[in-house]
């Protein structure tokens, strides 16, 4: 009785997510909202996907120059130059995101 | 908020403003130089540092430090690349820099204008790699072993195409979204705040110029290297 208490449950939840499918077909302002809408979830979750990457690598290398600057204090200088440059790198990847963000960000 | 442009000094000349300030950079680059020029050129003072912060104290340390990433990088032979370096950090950085003057727009905040200092890393590599090493450097995109030639040739040439486009994109990407940054919190909170977004916007400003200049001395370096 349960089973058909929680199946009966999903299926009303089905049938109620597919009712603006059906309202969408003959008003075609629907369909815009839609494809307005996915474009900017697109460039909101993108950006925000490829920053949280991009602020996982960054943190990996700047926890491994900490340590290694810990371990020999006078190698703070030579360390710091390729730190820059790794980190700079990986900001790249989140940056190409951004620009993407930005072309649909224009479409909306 | 879209359709308000901000005002702009070099704006509304009829002329695309990137260009125009980019133009204005060099003014001053070259400016600049000419009155250093007979400065650096008076012999007997050629040995002892200045007091202060000079003009003269200011290009030497400069230099020193661009021959010290030029030699770094590439080797011994490093120091016949220091103009095109040191060509590359100074207009980045005072281009960079110069968004940071309420009524400019960085010149780097136009794809067009870092995608062509981009374009200017990939051909003067690859000429340094042609003049060093002649029709051999060839050789270096076909990889290690002779039976993976077909397949590293391809992943070569689309590795060496990307590269001045992810340079141009990466320094783009920083100025331009630093500076529409800049330019919103202006906007919202007028006074005070801003300071803020000015201090990051300066580190990014030289950051993204030592980036960018070492990235072009790994290339060229990649480029002119002896495997001996």
């Amino acid at each position: 009785m349960k089973r058909f208490g929680s199946m009966g449950l999903s299926l009303l939840v089905l049938v109620l997510a597919a009712a603006p499918a059906f309202a969408a077909e003959p008003a075609g302002a629907g369909d815009a909202g839609w494809h307005h809408g996915l474009i900017a979830l697109a460039a909101g979750l993108g950006l925000g996907l490829a920053a949280f990457g991009a602020a996982l690598g960054q943190g990996r290398a700047t926890a491994a120059a900490m340590e290694s600057i810990g371990r020999n204090p006078n190698s703070a200088d030579r360390i710091f130059t390729p730190l820059i440059v790794g980190l700079a790198l990986m900001e790249a990847l989140a940056l190409y995101a951004l620009v993407i963000a930005f072309f649909l960000q224009g479409k909306v | 908020m879209e359709e308000h442009k901000p005002f702009t000094w070099l704006g509304d000349l009829g002329y695309p403003e990137p260009v125009l300030t980019a133009g204005l950079v060099a003014l001053v680059l070259v400016v600049f130089a000419a009155y250093l020029r007979p400065k650096l050129a008076r012999a007997e003072q050629a040995i002892a540092p200045e007091e202060g912060f000079t003009a003269r104290n200011f290009a030497e340390v400069f230099v020193e430090a661009m021959v010290g990433i030029a030699e770094g990088v590439i080797g011994h032979d490093g120091k016949r690349y220091v103009p095109l370096l040191g060509s590359f950090f100074i207009f980045i950085l005072v281009a960079n820099l110069i968004g940071l003057i309420p009524g400019f727009t960085p010149p780097t905040a136009d794809f067009n204008i870092t995608f062509g200092l981009g374009l200017v890393t990939f051909f003067a590599y690859h000429a340094y790699g042609t003049r060093e090493h002649g029709l051999k450097y060839l050789k270096h995109f076909l990889g290690p072993v002779v039976f993976l030639a077909p397949l590293m040739l391809v992943v070569e040439v689309f590795s060496h195409m990307f590269r001045p486009v992810s340079l141009g994109i990466r320094l783009f990407a920083n100025m331009f979204a630093d500076h529409q940054v800049v330019e919103i919190f202006t906007d919202l909170t007028k006074v005070g705040v801003p300071v803020i977004f000015y201090v990051l916007g300066a580190f990014v400003a030289v950051v993204q110029a030592f980036v960018f200049t070492m990235l072009s001395a790994i290339y060229i370096a990649l480029a002119v290297a002896h495997d001996h």
